[in-house]
């Protein structure tokens, strides 16, 4: 099969159709892009890639519309800050449920699907906020509108399926940054939302209801964006692939069971609970941070907190493109090093930035920690896609879970009531960080080899380890043959041919 | 050089930061004068358990210079703000008391602020209708006098020192409105069945090629 993917004269394979597929971009053998290219919106992959980032964005948005208005909201609302601490936990507790089925539910029906679906109908949490009238009602809309969040599934899931092992870090890591960019553009865009349509003549307390409109529209348009112009599949919709036989649909138990019983899927989700939990965590506390201990005024305070969610427009994509480079010259090895190092250092400044008496100090702590925290969120994505095949979307179910796990743990652990100061609560994050990090020394692959161990010495191939999740039945029923091209593909993990020992 | 631009652009902000800090960071409450303003604040509605209503309801302030002010030579501009009580500031660390001035956040609502005449003697009154953006809360009133440096020298105010007399109670707008309320209803519903629509299409479409 032509694996350049530019149709012409190839002939066609014995699983495939007669259909010949012409790709814009170079593909490799599961049609899957060889090449990530920016600026472009060639269908499929990169079109993919725009529609789901920019979907994630628009939940971000959503989801932390509230906490730049919260002086206003807390006012109408009459919101004790134990009703905000609440509100805070409640936002990314929601969605630690829907990442682990939204994991399975792109497993069986496709990420286009799925991510939509959920887009949609978490759009009504967004809208209802206009109308609540106390602090329950707070809760209750902060907490359904972060089901959301779990778009964030949907969108690893979908690039994994769309490029190809050389890039798919690269892909994953611009994917989500530019997504959790939401979390740090929403303190800018709902302040500024609000200001105008203060100034056509709304009162404050009706003006800042208006603006929840604003997220609440664009994730509607994003959804429907996703379902008309995406595509779950270089080749096709699951639908499309299922009845035409491409796809064969896959059993919910066997997909669950080989997801929960890989070991490394539950590492990553503790690993991940201590980088991206750590940054959902600074986005609900850090602006009342710089306000309490600094005494700066709350628009000073938002731009800071804006900062540290806008670096991850090239933090987090830094960090999926070092675990790509890595790759390349040390294979996976190299993608766990540089993942438990980068992580170990963003929990080491965590820690520090507690420390810190002077503001300038914070600052500059806060933004170099930021790089690096945002950047081991983009590390872990570099290797959950070679994790399990068959139960991808479990795997990265688990770990994007895992994420707000954390955030939920960590916040009521040390920010929640005066049990201990802010600055406190961030210095045992951060020691708390370093401690979860060390599990990645951990992980093994037999056919790649971990971090203190090389591939196993019994020539266990990328074929054995991904065809072990299929039983004998299901190979012989063909179902296997989508992990099959995967580990052929999966080779370059090996790294350059002097790192490894079967090369 | 992202790391180089980053380090600039955050000594530029602290920079800026550190120059917005004025030089009144010592001033304590403790320090003015009290009492030196004799202020009433009466309520357009009283009674037992009656909540003034923002927006509408007035508060008719009286004041004066007090016989046993000592410093009324310095005051120059006279400010009203509403304060909260203790009671609504529980669990509200954004309205706390604090001794050092600019630190203070119990007095974030201004009534009015105008120029001190010394020639006038005699108590003066004002209305003040509850504005629309006053929480819902507990308060009472409390008037600065000013210096030319516009730092505070002298203050008085409508309740006890304890903070328990004197209170009056304001419920807030609610700022919901029927529109809004039909509004966030039309457009979620048009979402959930946006979302059925496609879902609908896509069964029929599987159906169609299916039968192909």
């Amino acid at each position: 099969m032509d694996i350049e993917g530019r149709g012409g004269e190839s002939g066609t394979t014995a699983t495939t159709t007669a259909t010949r597929r012409r790709f814009a971009l170079p593909v490799d053998a599961e049609n899957k892009s060889t090449t990530f290219r920016l600026f472009s919106v060639a269908k499929p992959h990169m079109r993919a890639f725009h529609l789901s980032w920019f979907q994630f964005f628009c939940c971000f948005v959503s989801t932390f519309a509230a906490p730049p208005l919260l002086p206003i909201i807390r006012e109408n609302l009459n919101l004790t800050a134990t009703d905000i601490g609440n509100a805070g936990i409640a936002s990314v507790s929601g969605s630690v449920f829907a990442r682990i089925v939204m994991g399975t539910a792109c497993d069986l029906f496709g990420p286009r699907l799925a991510s939509a679906a959920l887009t949609l109908s978490t759009a009504p949490a967004v809208y209802f906020t206009a109308g609540i009238k106390s602090p329950i009602g707070f809760i209750m809309v902060r907490f359904f509108a972060g089901f959301s969040l779990a778009t964030f599934v949907s969108t690893q899931f979908w690039m994994s399926s769309m490029f190809s092992g050389p890039v798919v870090g690269s892909a994953n890591g611009i994917a989500a940054g530019w997504g959790n960019l939401g979390g740090g553009a929403t303190q800018l865009i709902m302040p500024l939302v609000f200001s105008v349509i203060q100034q056509m003549g709304a009162a404050k307390f009706t003006a800042w209801r208006i603006a929840f409109f604003i997220p609440g529209l664009f994730q509607t348009f994003s959804a429907f964006a996703v379902l008309l112009f995406g595509q779950d599949l270089p080749d096709g919709d699951y639908w499309a692939m299922h009845k035409a036989g491409e796809k064969e649909k896959d059993k919910v138990g066997k997909v669950i069971k080989h997801g929960i019983t890989n070991y490394r899927g539950w590492i990553t989700a503790l690993a991940y609970g201590y980088c991206f939990g750590v940054e959902l965590t600074i986005d609900n506390i850090i602006a009342e941070y710089f306000f309490d201990r600094f005494h700066l005024d709350l628009k000073t305070a938002g731009i800071i907190a804006a900062s540290f969610g806008l670096a991850n427009f090239f933090a987090r994509p830094g960090g999926g493109i070092l675990s790509d480079l890595m790759a390349r010259r040390f294979g996976m090895r190299g993608r766990l090093w540089s993942w438990w190092i980068i992580q170990t250092l963003g929990g080491v400044l965590c820690a520090s930035l507690g420390q810190i008496d002077s503001l300038t100090g914070s600052i500059v702590v806060m933004l170099i920690f930021s790089v690096f925290v945002q950047a081991s969120c983009g590390l872990t994505f570099g290797v959950v896609p070679f994790i399990s095949r068959r139960s991808l979307g479990v795997i990265s179910g688990m770990t994007g879970a895992g994420g707000n796990v954390g955030a939920v743990l960590t916040q009521l652990i040390f920010f929640k009531g005066s049990k201990y100061s802010k600055e406190t609560g961030i210095t045992l994050m951060g020691i708390m960080s370093i401690a979860c990090s060390l599990p990645i020394c951990l992980i093994y692959f037999p056919q790649w080899g971990g971090m203190f161990c090389g591939p196993s010495s019994k020539k266990v191939t990328e074929e054995d380890y991904y065809l072990a999740e299929w039983s004998s039945k299901e190979k012989a029923n063909n179902l296997h043959l989508g992990s099959q091209k995967f580990a052929e593909t999966s080779v370059s993990e090996r790294g350059r041919a002097t790192t490894h020992p079967q090369t | 050089m992202a790391i180089t631009k980053l380090l600039f652009a955050s000594l530029l902000i602290c920079s800026m930061i550190q120059s917005s800090h004025g030089a009144t960071k010592e001033r304590l409450f403790t320090d003015l004068e009290k009492g030196a303003l004799e202020i009433t604040a009466t309520p357009s509605r009283t009674g037992q358990g009656v909540v003034l209503a923002a927006g509408v309801d007035k508060l008719s302030i009286t004041w004066k210079v007090s016989s046993t002010a000592t410093k009324e030579a310095e005051f120059k501009i006279i400010k009203v703000k509403l304060c909260y009580a203790p009671v609504s500031q529980v669990d509200r660390p954004w309205r706390k008391t604090h001794n050092e001035l600019f630190k203070d956040k119990s007095c974030p609502h201004k009534i009015s602020s105008f120029p001190y005449d010394p020639t006038v003697k005699t108590a003066q009154s004002f209305d003040y209708t509850l504005e629309r953006d006053i929480p819902t809360g507990t308060y009472y009133v409390r008037a600065y006098a000013v210096d030319a440096q516009d730092h505070e020298v002298a203050f008085g105010q409508t309740t006890n020192e304890a903070k328990t007399a004197d209170l009056f109670s304001v419920q807030a707008i609610s700022g919901r409105h029927k529109s809004l309320d039909i509004a966030s209803v039309c457009f979620s519903v048009f979402s959930v069945v946006a979302l059925l629509v496609f879902f609908v299409n896509e069964k029929r479409k599987a159906k169609i090629e299916q039968s192909k």
